[in-house]
């Protein structure tokens, strides 16, 4: 093993090396780990390449961690001169080790910026450090810095277009090539996401990272939104315990109301049709394409038919939510979890209902407002025993109240479903039965214990709602 | 399918007594005696480390054990020609080590030995447009940062440098309808988050915004029958996480709506009896973090071998009393 300053010295050089070669012969490595290894084996490098696996045994990185850790801090310090490539490496190597040493990522952020790194090599360096570290704040905030670079190349060229002759023509080619490039990179984002989520329960950092790359790189784009409503359903009923996924799929339902419902007409058709033909965008291209189309003759009905879709498509959807949530309920008794996600898709519902929606009367996408002021609604009528058809006319009865031309009938809605009846949406009686039910056949007291807690709440948050 | 709350079972063997020497040995003796290895894998965040080591010796009334000159002077060298103040030498100034720096020299009432006037411009111009904190001039927002910037600004006497109102506002935006607080817009609520979210209004003067039945029920959710309180559900209690639901509770006036005697009995079962120090859970190994923040939790139940805590900056009523800070909460 090694002993002197110099042994060190050349060890680690050789081990930095070690790992860039690996990284050069394999540039598919998918997953990094350490090797419990007490002890050196002479003659054989710590670095070992299995497959797609880049180990590093575990008596080497108590020599390697402080060495290049400390040789970066002279660097930041300029006592110690690195070259470019010397320092691409060492930061490569220092974060596979301890990704949350914040300096060494912003090393790497200078590197991006005068050119010496492109932003996928940096996607990619993160992703491997979440395989072994799914929680690190600070790979995570890196990542995002890296995205924020990728739209910026993006909406540079996005503002630059001069919509003329020949220029116009490459630069729709670019823009193409941009938009795809973003739609791979949203991809992927969402599949490090599923990793780290996988990998780690609850993991606060990887569902708000996913939140904020949908919030900024598929913003407004419905169909992103719905194709992860539906793939994450097979993710939450494996995972009942991981309220951070749940809690995505909360805020999909939210991003959906305010795309579909409380969004300007316009905006809406305008940005369904873009999102249907091209698969996917981003908002800054996105943002433009609608406001061409706002104009166009017709747009009046034609809004006013997808207006009343919406109504349906979220009537459906939240349908679909609570059975879902009901059935894992049952499945899986005793899952706080669950309970709370129950409570947060009814809340949504309900405040739905009585949140008069922003449309016609100013032209901004309106947020919904999800917090405890002033609620401003009619009251929730409480019929007994809703069956599926007064669950429907009890949905329509509080929204026409508040803004009877803005909304759609419902026998429109049910002409648009061709004479098919919507699916009942949820509403106080049947959450109460549904309580009821759990506490008449559930003797596991954990499972009791929630649903009191749920029905208490429906009681005193719900029931004296103004 | 079987039920499986988590949660801890707390031995009878556990301790059930408060250890202050052996935590006060702990803290003094603990940085003496690391290797390189981890002490190169912390030191990241080495500003904060000081900040709840020092903090905890003077909630025990031991500060006058830790080497005063030596941090200040560590502390000097770590402030940047920008202001602001980095975690450690040769790291990059941050929000959040900025904070820490300015807490200790509370602690030692020597705020004047670092450039304040920088300090505070540095966190001005951290303020974006929409009111929101970035953590430093790479751009990341986080209603931590938020709370990081005015605690800074409130400690120095200098929260009218930034605009207020808009830095409510975002604090607001992050507000999810179970009553609590996420990082970001749309982001789930996390008692972290919550602490320094009520912190922030608390802070500005604005907790009449909180609906405080709403999050003081979800907080208190946070407790499961080991006594101990976890940070969101279905996840194990922790004794950070207890001190931070504790303390958001303290703040929004709804602290008597826990179980106080047995949240005692969960953070006193994770002493360890032999090396001093607290851990995360009954039986893991104790860390200073972890430490400050049991201790911290027993003062604000009312422990009186421990000085009063403030919940808000969790550092002792008399040192903000000393600076001349007041803050309100609600009753
Ligand atoms: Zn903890």
């Amino acid at each position: 093993m090694a002993e002197s300053e110099e042994e060190v010295d050349v060890l680690v050089q050789r081990v930095v090396k070690d790992i860039t070669n690996a990284f050069k012969r394999n540039p598919n490595i998918d997953e990094i780990g350490v090797i419990p290894c007490p002890e050196a084996r002479y003659n054989r490098s710590p670095i070992v390449l299995v497959e797609n696996k880049l180990g590093v045994e575990s008596w080497c990185v108590k020599f390697l961690l402080p060495y290049v850790h400390n040789k970066l801090l002279l660097y930041r310090q300029r006592k110690h001169w690195l070259e470019r490539d010397a320092l691409v490496d060492i930061t490569c190597t220092v974060l596979l080790l301890n990704p949350d040493f914040t300096t060494a990522w912003n090393v790497r952020k200078e590197l991006l910026q005068c050119g010496v790194l492109n932003p996928e090599k940096d996607l990619y360096l993160g992703k491997l450090a979440l395989t072994k570290f799914p929680k690190s704040p600070e790979t995570w905030i890196h990542r995002r810095w890296v995205l924020q670079q990728i739209l910026h190349q993006f909406s540079a060229v996005d503002v630059k277009q001069p919509h003329q002759g020949e220029a116009e023509q490459a630069d729709a080619e670019r823009g193409q090539e941009l938009s795809e490039h973003l739609a791979r990179t949203l991809h992927q984002e969402m599949k490090v996401c599923s990793e780290a989520a996988c990998r780690y329960p609850s993991n606060y950092n990887a569902w708000s990272h996913r939140i904020w790359v949908l919030q900024h790189l598929a913003k407004g784009n419905v169909k992103v939104f719905h194709d992860e409503l539906s793939s994450m359903r097979l993710w939450v009923s494996m995972h009942v315990s991981d309220h951070s996924g749940f809690h995505y799929r909360q805020f999909l339902l939210k991003e959906l109301i305010t795309e579909l419902w409380q969004a300007p007409a316009g905006t809406t058709t305008a940005s369904s049709q873009h999102q249907s033909s091209t698969g996917s965008s981003s908002s800054p291209l996105h943002q433009s394409h609608s406001q061409a189309n706002g104009e166009s003759p017709g747009a009046e009905a034609a809004a006013e038919e997808e207006r009343q879709l919406s109504f349906s498509t979220l009537i459906q959807l939240f349908y679909a939510e609570m059975e879902l949530c009901s059935d894992l309920i049952q499945s899986f008794p005793g899952h706080e979890t669950l309970w709370s996600h129950r409570r947060n898709v009814f809340y949504l519902w309900q405040n739905l209902r009585r949140e008069p929606h922003q449309c016609s009367s100013n032209g901004g996408v309106e947020s919904v407002h999800l917090s405890d002021s002033d609620p401003v609604l009619p009251e929730v009528e409480a019929q007994s025993a809703a069956g599926q058809k007064e669950a429907v006319n009890g949905q329509r009865n509080e929204p026409m109240e508040v803004d009877g031309a803005s909304l759609p009938h419902p026998r429109d809605s049910k002409r648009l479903k061709r004479g098919v009846p919507l699916p009942a949406p949820p509403a106080l009686p049947s959450e109460y039965s549904f309580v009821n039910s759990i506490l008449d056949r559930c003797t596991n007291p954990d499972q009791r214990r929630f649903a009191l807690a749920y029905k208490k709440w429906l009681d005193t948050v719900i029931g004296q709602q103004p | 399918m079987g039920t499986q709350v988590k949660d801890v079972i707390i031995k009878p063997d556990a301790p059930s007594a408060l250890l202050l020497d052996k935590h006060a040995d702990y803290i003094a003796a603990y940085g003496s005696k690391k290797d390189d290895y981890e002490y190169t894998l912390s030191e990241y965040l080495r500003m904060s480390g000081i900040y709840w080591g020092l903090t905890v010796m003077d909630l025990m009334g031991q500060l006058p054990r830790m080497s005063r000159q030596e941090i200040i002077d560590f502390i000097k060298a770590c402030q940047h020609e920008c202001g602001g103040i980095s975690a450690s030498i040769g790291h990059d100034p941050h929000l959040l080590y900025t904070l820490s720096a300015v807490q200790i020299l509370c602690l030692y009432d020597s705020v004047d030995t670092i450039d304040v006037d920088k300090v505070v411009d540095y966190v001005k111009g951290l303020q974006q447009e929409d009111g929101s904190f970035a953590g430093d001039k790479w751009g990341e927002i986080d209603t931590r940062f938020s709370f990081c910037a005015v605690a800074t600004l409130a400690l120095l006497g200098k929260m009218n440098t930034v605009n207020v109102d808009r830095a409510v506002q975002f604090v607001l935006s992050c507000m999810n309808f179970d009553g609590g607080f996420g990082c970001r817009p749309g982001s789930e609520s996390h008692a972290g988050q919550i602490y320094c979210c009520t912190g922030f209004l608390a802070l500005t003067g604005q907790l009449h915004q909180v609906n405080a039945d709403l999050l003081g029920w979800w907080l208190c959710e946070r407790q499961l029958p080991s006594g101990g309180l976890n940070g969101r559900p279905e996840k194990l209690p922790d004794v950070c996480y207890s001190w931070w639901v504790l303390a958001s509770l303290k703040i929004i006036g709804r602290i008597h709506w826990i179980d106080k005697a047995k949240l005692r009995t969960f953070i006193l079962a994770c002493q360890d009896e032999e090396t001093g120090g607290f851990a995360d859970r009954p039986g893991d190994m104790v860390d200073p973090f972890h430490t400050l923040f049991g201790v911290a939790g027993l003062s604000l139940l009312g422990d009186e071998q421990i000085k009063p805590v403030n919940p808000v900056l969790c550092m002792p009523e008399d040192v903000l009393q000393r600076v001349g800070l007041q803050v309100d909460l609600l009753s």
